[in-house]
C-alpha cells in the first residue's frame, strides 16, 4: 500500500491525478476454493484515462478486469472479496444491482464476439435492453455509436448483413461500438487487439485514444509497446499482486522495482 | 538407434509406393457406394412391390378414405393422415418442453444436478419403444379415459370451431394419446442435440451478451438460439423423422382404425401402425401391394422431412455467413 501512494505520489510530478472513476481496495479473487488469484490489490483508476495492466500471462491482469462488471458472477463458485468502489458505492456487495453495473461499465473481449444478429441489430441489443426508443432515434443511435467506434463509413450500406461477415478488425470494432451505444461510463477491453493485424490493431489503438475524452478505459494487453502508446497509467501485476502502478512514462522509463524493470525491459515474462 | 536410421531408406525403397492407401480407398469406396446400392435397392423394390396397388387405384389410393381388406378397397390417406397429426402433436409437446430442459440445462442447471439430469434424458432415449407401448397403453391410455380426454372434452371440446378437435367420447387411446407417447420418446433426441448445440456457443460470445446486462431470458432468445438454430432446426427434424416412422409405440395406443376423424380424441391409424397391424394377414397381391404403397410414401414423407430441412440450413447459411 505504501509502495503504491508512493507512485501515485511521484506521479503529481508527472500530471495531477484525476479523481478516480474505481477505488479498488484489498480486493482478493478466488476461482474455487481458498487458491487467490488475486492477493489484495489496491488501486485507483483515474476517471477518463486509459489505463492499462501488464504482465505475464496468468498475473491476474484479465481476472481483474473482469471483476471490475462481475461478470465472473455467471460462473458459480468463483468470489471475490474486498471492496471495489464505483461512484460511491461497492460493486461487490451482493445487493449491487448487475444490469446497472454493466450499463456503466461496458466490457469488449480478446476475440471479437458480434452476436449472430445484423450488424444494425447488433448494435441495438443492448441499446433495447435499457431504452425504449423510437425507430428514428434508434437509427441515430446506432450511426452515433458506429461512428464513435470509427466504423459507419464502411458498413452504412450493409447494416442489415450479418455482423458474423465482417472482417476481424471490423467485428472488434462493431463490439466496441456495441459496447459504446449503451452509453456506459468505463469500457474495459480485455486485450482487444491481440487477434488481430497491425492494421486493425493501428485502427482500435486510434479508437481508444479518441474514446479517452468521454469514457474511464481499463485495457489488459499483453503488448507493451501498445501499453506505451495508448495508456495514461500503467499497473504492472505479477503473480496476483499488483507490482507497481504509476504513469506509464514512468513506469517504462523510471520504474521504482527492478521486478518492473526486469519485464518492461524484456527479462522476463 | 543408428541401425534404425540407416534401414529406414532401404525399407522405403522396397514398399510399393502407395498400395496400402490404394486399398484402403478401395475399401473406403466400396463401404460408401454400399450405401447407395442400398438405398436404391429400397426403393426398388417398394416401388416394384406396390406397382399393383398403384396401378389399380391410381392417384385415388393417395385421396381415398377407405381401407377395407375384405372388399379390396385401399386408401392411404386416413393413415398418412394419422402419422402427420400424431407428429405434429408429438412437435407441438416436445419443442417446448426440450427447450426448456435444455436451456435449464446449460443456463440454470446448479452444476451437481447438472449431470443427473443430463443422465436420465439419456437414459429415456435407451428405452425400448415397445415398454413406450406397453406403459401408454396400460398407464397412459386409462389416465387419459378417465382424467385427461373428459377435461378436455368438457373445457376446450366446448369452445366453438376448435372444439370440434376435442370432441366425442373419451377412448383413452387414439391420435393425441399416440402423439403425446411420440413426444415422449423424441424428447432425449431434441434435448441431447440442443443441449449440445446450445452449449458450442463461445463463452465470451455468452459473457459479452451478459456484460451488456442482458438477463438470462434476453441471452437465451437473442444471441444463444440465433448462435445454434441450424443445429436446433437439424435436431428438430431429426425428431420429426423419428416420430414418422416409430412403429411399435404408436400401434399400441393409436387405436388401428382406418378412419380420419375430426376430434384428435379419436381412434385413427398411422402408416408404420397400419403396416405392422396388416403385413402377416394380407394375403392378397393387391393388399399386400397397397401396403408397401404405405411403405413408398412413409419413405417419401421421411426423405421430404430431410430434404426440407437440408434446404432450410442452406438458405440460413448463407443468409448469416455460416459459422
Amino acid at each position: 500500500m505504501s509502495m503504491l501512494m508512493d507512485s501515485i505520489g511521484e506521479a503529481a510530478a508527472f500530471e495531477p491525478m484525476p479523481s478516480p472513476k474505481i477505488t479498488i481496495k484489498d480486493l482478493r479473487f478466488y476461482y474455487k476454493g481458498d487458491v487467490a488469484a488475486l492477493k489484495g490489490i489496491d488501486l485507483e483508476l483515474a476517471e477518463k484515462r486509459v489505463t492499462a495492466f501488464i504482465g505475464p500471462s496468468g498475473c491476474g491482469k484479465s481476472t481483474l478486469l473482469r471483476v471490475l462488471n462481475r461478470i465472473y458472477d455467471l460462473y458459480p463458485g468463483q468470489r471475490a472479496t474486498g471492496e471495489v468502489i464505483l461512484d460511491g458505492r461497492n460493486i461487490l456487495e451482493p445487493t449491487y444491482d448487475l444490469t446497472e453495473l454493466r450499463s456503466k461499465v461496458g466490457m469488449v473481449f480478446q476475440k471479437p464476439t458480434p452476436f449472430p444478429l445484423s450488424i444494425y441489430e447488433n448494435i441495438a441489443f443492448g441499446i433495447r435492453l435499457y431504452e425504449r426508443l423510437p425507430k428514428s432515434e434508434m437509427d441515430e443511435r446506432v450511426e452515433w455509436a458506429l461512428r464513435k467506434a470509427a466504423l459507419w463509413d464502411e458498413v452504412k450500406d450493409k447494416l442489415k448483413q450479418s455482423g458474423m461477415g465482417l472482417s476481424g478488425g471490423q467485428q472488434q470494432r462493431l463490439c466496441i461500438a456495441r459496447g459504446v451505444a449503451v452509453k456506459p461510463e468505463v469500457l474495459l477491453l480485455d486485450e482487444p487487439a491481440s487477434a488481430l493485424d497491425p492494421i486493425s490493431t493501428a485502427k482500435i489503438e486510434q479508437l481508444i485514444d479518441e474514446l479517452r475524452a468521454d469514457y474511464t478505459i481499463v485495457i489488459v494487453t499483453h503488448n507493451m509497446q501498445q501499453a506505451v502508446r495508448v495508456a495514461d497509467y500503467t499497473a504492472f501485476m505479477y503473480l496476483g499482486n499488483l507490482v507497481e502502478f504509476g504513469p506509464t512514462q514512468k513506469l517504462f522509463q523510471n520504474p521504482d522495482q527492478q521486478q518492473t524493470r526486469d519485464y518492461v525491459t524484456g527479462r522476463f515474462g | 538407434m543408428t541401425s534404425t536410421v540407416s534401414v529406414l531408406p532401404q525399407q522405403r525403397a522396397t514398399r510399393l509406393p502407395g498400395l496400402g492407401d490404394a486399398i484402403f480407398g478401395f475399401l473406403a469406396w466400396g463401404f460408401a457406394l454400399l450405401v447407395l446400392v442400398l438405398l436404391t435397392g429400397v426403393i426398388v423394390s417398394l416401388v416394384w412391390g406396390s406397382l399393383p396397388a398403384l396401378r389399380t387405384y391410381g392417384f385415388d389410393f393417395l385421396i381415398s378414405t377407405r381401407w377395407n381388406p375384405v372388399t379390396e378397397k385401399f386408401g392411404a390417406l386416413p393413415a398418412i393422415y394419422g402419422t402427420l397429426v400424431t407428429s405434429v402433436i408429438a412437435m407441438v409437446i416436445a419443442i417446448p418442453v426440450s427447450f426448456g430442459i435444455s436451456i435449464f440445462l446449460t443456463e440454470l442447471c446448479p452444476p451437481m444436478l447438472k449431470r443427473p439430469i443430463g443422465t436420465a434424458i439419456e437414459l429415456l432415449a435407451a428405452v425400448p419403444s415397445i415398454i413406450f407401448g406397453i406403459w401408454g397403453l396400460f398407464v397412459l391410455s386409462p389416465i387419459m379415459q378417465t382424467i385427461v380426454q373428459p377435461f378436455l372434452i368438457s373445457t376446450i371440446g366446448q369452445v366453438p370451431v376448435i372444439g370440434l378437435l376435442f370432441s366425442g367420447a373419451p377412448y383413452g387411446i387414439g391420435i393425441l394419446t399416440a402423439g403425446m407417447i411420440l413426444s415422449i420418446m423424441v424428447l432425449p433426441y431434441m434435448v441431447s442435440i440442443t443441449r449440445d448445440v446450445f452449449e458450442t456457443v463461445p463463452a465470451q460470445v455468452r459473457e459479452s451478451a451478459y456484460g451488456l446486462g442482458a438477463t438470462t431470458w434476453e441471452v437465451v432468445w437473442r444471441v444463444i438460439l440465433p448462435y445454434s438454430r441450424v443445429g436446433v432446426i437439424g435436431a428438430f427434424m431429426l425428431s420429426l423423422g423419428r416420430a414418422l416412422g416409430e412403429t411399435m409405440a404408436v400401434t399400441f395406443v393409436v387405436g388401428n382404425t382406418a378412419k380420419i376423424a375430426t376430434s384428435i380424441l379419436a381412434p385413427g391409424t398411422t402408416i408404420s401402425a397400419a403396416l405392422a397391424n396388416e403385413f402377416a394377414e394380407a394375403s392378397d397381391e393387391l393388399h399386400l401391394a397397397s401396403l408397401l404403397g404405405l411403405g413408398l410414401i412413409l419413405f417419401i414423407l421421411t426423405f421430404a422431412v430431410i430434404g426440407t430441412a437440408r434446404l432450410l440450413l442452406l438458405r440460413l447459411n448463407k443468409q448469416f455467413g455460416g459459422h
